[in-house]
């Protein structure tokens, strides 16, 4: 015979063709089924590796949301407490600035030192506020920062310690998240409590009440400085917020992009399959059907 | 002249011919579903002639021998192509389901080790918060769980793979054996000259079979086929066959030995052993190599970091997991947390109960180069792409080895193939030749007849 012999075997060819075409057909439908191209490391090796990224950077932006979330109430209840500390500086000043008017007797004084006393009670109420159970003014220690203390000239004494902590709110960015009551209310630069203290006194001996009055007015300058960090701190944390809100949005769309199954795509190659299964087990159907032996009747 | 006879017996010799080839034919469509089987075609010559005379008459045809159709170079491909899509196979199956452990979810190794470091910046937002330190050891609880069972699927799958090469070996030995025997029936035929083609298709088949669980190298002598692998250890010498034996080491990892004892294990290059062997003794350890670097590596970056601080009590901190026991080697396996008390995460950087100064020296592990000088992060997804494109080349090898043995049988079935379109052909015209063959010896009859009468007739006038 001078002509190729054909291979008379096609059946194996045709299976090994449908074989591949199921497969084909498998893997459109579970990429259609899951919404995921990627449904084994296999699948994308590479793409597979940027997922493990991916997932990493949007779980970590998932958890500096959550901080700043919980920071940002702390800090509004700092920021609270502080107006409230202002308004009642405010007021002992203009009490104060009653008291020094020499017209006032002796009674009447006593009467606005009563008040400046209460005052004297709310401002260590405030400085021993909490926030879901911890102190905000004690530093780094957990215990009441500010107790009555008759031995001290302020008439308080702080318990808490200098130390601060901050919590990270995104990649490379940590907020100072509390101001150790030292420093707030007991700093060199303007004590709160020893003015408070030397007005009442200088009320009850009508001695030096200007002098008390101004030494308060200080320490209300002070705090209304310290309050300034505390409302910036609360401006950058809103626009952290922002910013990881739309980092996330950026993220699910590389997701998207790098394992998401294309639809229309899936689709196709999924319809195509089907009908290259019909043609190809429609071929089988009809090959093993005849040979010349039908003929020789 | 030859005699009315001698035509007689030329009829009748062609008669027998052409029955002779039509059983070939038979035989042929018998097969045609046998694996392995080579189409046979009879080999027709025409007989010596005689002379009388100045005169040669043919002296009819003989039916010389049954041929048998087949390439032995294409054979040997044949085996190569096998040996080499059983490796693949059994490589691509093992590793399948190797990385289902790896992939992408909300328990995977990835998201644990996120976790974790997730609830460590929960737990800076409020430091004292036992709740939220319990949270810490949660996740590390999770995370060392979830190591744990990475390392012991895989393990698994290495104790399987173990089953399947002791199963793999029986096989071999099964087939060396027949073949052997084949090699004796082979050559008492064709030492006396017959045909022993059947044989030999059975005996190729065999092979194939072979070639598919291990390297085979294949070369011919006087007593038969002799087989050996390509690094020289003897399966079929003759009628010998050598049985490959297993043996498990100390660790019940299962060994190949020769039938000398000698391991061969590392040889094996070919066929699904060699590709159980690759999985089990060097992608699969490599893997879990991998995860014991990375368990280790974190396990030591917290203990290291819980150390540089003081915990709830004012104490420094201790160790947050158990220190791998053996070092790198088995920390996957080996992972667990140390303490129970949440109290003893040592967030405080000064002392003060509610410090969370040293939680920073906890989350900059996630930015460290702990681990062959990659994050814990980049180190991971490393070892995701490695195993997903181990996978994926091996797969796409597979699939190219698959067309390649289909072409090539493409060609044997070309070449050696029964097509039942040539049997039905080769059918009609050997069935026509012995009616014409018949209608000779009719003729010849007939002739005779005329013969005998011719003498009736001279005694009777």
């Amino acid at each position: 015979m001078s002509s190729v012999r054909v291979n008379p075997y096609i059946l194996p060819d045709l299976l090994l063709d449908l074989n591949n075409t199921q497969q084909q057909a498998d893997t459109a439908s579970l990429q259609m089924a899951t919404g995921n191209r990627i449904n084994k490391p296999s699948d994308d090796p590479a793409g597979a590796a940027e997922m493990v990224f991916n997932r990493a950077q949007s779980s970590e932006a998932d958890t500096f949301l959550r901080s700043a979330t919980s920071v940002s109430g702390l800090l509004q209840t700092t920021d609270s407490t502080l107006s409230s500390v202002v308004t009642a500086l405010q007021r002992a000043i203009s009490l104060g600035v009653e008291g020094a008017n020499g017209t006032l007797s002796d009674t009447d004084r006593a009467d606005v030192a009563n008040e400046l006393t209460g005052i004297q009670q709310q401002l260590l109420s405030l400085a021993n506020t909490d926030y879901q159970g911890e102190f905000i003014f004690s530093g780094t220690a957990t215990v009441q920062p500010f107790v009555s203390d008759n031995t001290s000239p302020s008439g308080v004494a702080y318990n808490g310690n200098d130390g601060t902590n901050s919590v990270q709110v995104g990649e490379n960015y940590s907020l100072q998240i509390n101001v150790p009551g030292a420093q707030l209310f007991t700093s060199s630069s303007g004590n709160m409590f020893q003015s408070i203290a030397d007005l009442i006194s200088a009320l009850q001996t009508n001695i030096n009440v200007g002098q008390a009055v101004d030494e308060v007015s200080r320490a209300y300058n002070y705090i209304t400085g310290q309050r300034v960090s505390y409302g910036n701190a609360l401006n950058q944390l809103q626009s952290q917020q922002n910013y990881l809100s739309s980092e996330k949005v950026d993220l699910a769309t590389e997701a998207n992009s790098i394992s998401a199954t294309d639809m229309a795509a899936a689709a196709t190659t999924f319809s195509q399959s089907q009908i290259a299964l019909n043609a190809e087990l429609d071929a089988i159907s009809r090959i093993s059907q005849v040979s010349l032996f039908d003929y020789l009747k | 002249m030859s005699s009315l006879l001698s035509t007689m017996y030329l009829a009748t010799g062609a008669m027998a011919a052409d029955q002779g080839a039509l059983e070939v034919t038979g035989n042929n469509v018998a097969n045609v579903n046998t694996p392995g089987y080579s189409r046979e075609v009879p080999d027709l010559a025409e007989t010596a002639p005689v002379v009388v005379g100045n005169l040669t008459y043919g002296t009819g045809v003989s039916l010389e021998k049954v041929q048998s159709i087949h390439d032995p170079i294409l054979q040997l491909r044949i085996q190569q192509e096998t040996g080499e899509q059983g490796q693949l196979n059994a490589f691509v199956t093992a590793m399948n389901q190797a990385q289902t452990l790896f992939n992408s979810g909300a328990n995977d190794l990835g998201s644990q080790i996120s976790n974790l470091f997730s609830s460590i910046s929960q737990l800076s937002t409020d430091p004292s918060n036992l709740s939220l330190r319990q949270g810490v050891l949660t996740a590390a609880s999770n995370l060392a769980t979830t190591f744990n069972n990475t390392a012991s699927n895989l393990d698994t799958q290495r104790s399987n793979l173990d089953l399947n090469v002791v199963q793999s070996v029986q096989q071999v030995n099964t087939l060396t054996q027949r073949i052997a025997g084949l090699n004796g029936q082979i050559s008492a035929l064709e030492n006396v000259g017959r045909d022993a083609s059947q044989f030999v298709d059975q005996q190729d088949n065999l092979i194939s079979q072979l070639s598919a669980l291990i390297d085979v190298s294949e070369t011919k002598s006087d007593s038969g086929i002799t087989l050996t692998t390509s690094n020289g250890t003897a399966l079929v010498t003759g009628t010998q066959s050598y049985a490959l034996s297993t043996q498990a080491d100390s660790s019940g990892v299962q060994h190949v030995l020769d039938a000398q004892g000698k391991d061969i294990t590392s040889q094996i290059n070919s066929g699904a052993l060699a590709g159980m062997i690759q999985a089990r003794d060097q992608t699969i350890p490599g893997l879990l190599s991998q995860l014991d670097t990375l368990a280790a590596g974190l396990s030591n970056a917290m203990n290291t970091a819980n150390a540089s601080g003081f915990d709830l009590n004012g104490n420094s901190g201790g160790n947050i997991f158990s220190p791998p026991p053996g070092g790198v080697t088995g920390a996957a396996a080996n992972m667990a947390v140390a303490i129970t008390d949440p109290a003893l995460i040592a967030a405080s950087s000064d002392h003060g109960t509610g410090s969370n100064g040293n939680l920073a020296n906890f989350a900059a592990i996630q930015n460290q180069t702990i681990m062959a000088g990659e994050t814990p992060t980049n180190y991971y997804a490393n070892i995701v792409f490695n195993i997903g494109n181990d996978v994926s080349n091996s797969t796409a090898e597979l699939q190219s080895s698959q067309l390649v043995l289909q072409q090539l049988q493409d060609q044997r079935g070309s070449i050696s193939g029964v097509s039942l379109d040539d049997e039905a052909a080769n059918m009609t015209q050997y069935q026509r030749a012995y009616d014409a063959a018949a209608q000779v010896v009719v003729a010849v009859n007939q002739m005779l007849e005329t013969v005998i009468n011719m003498s009736t007739v001279a005694v009777s006038s």
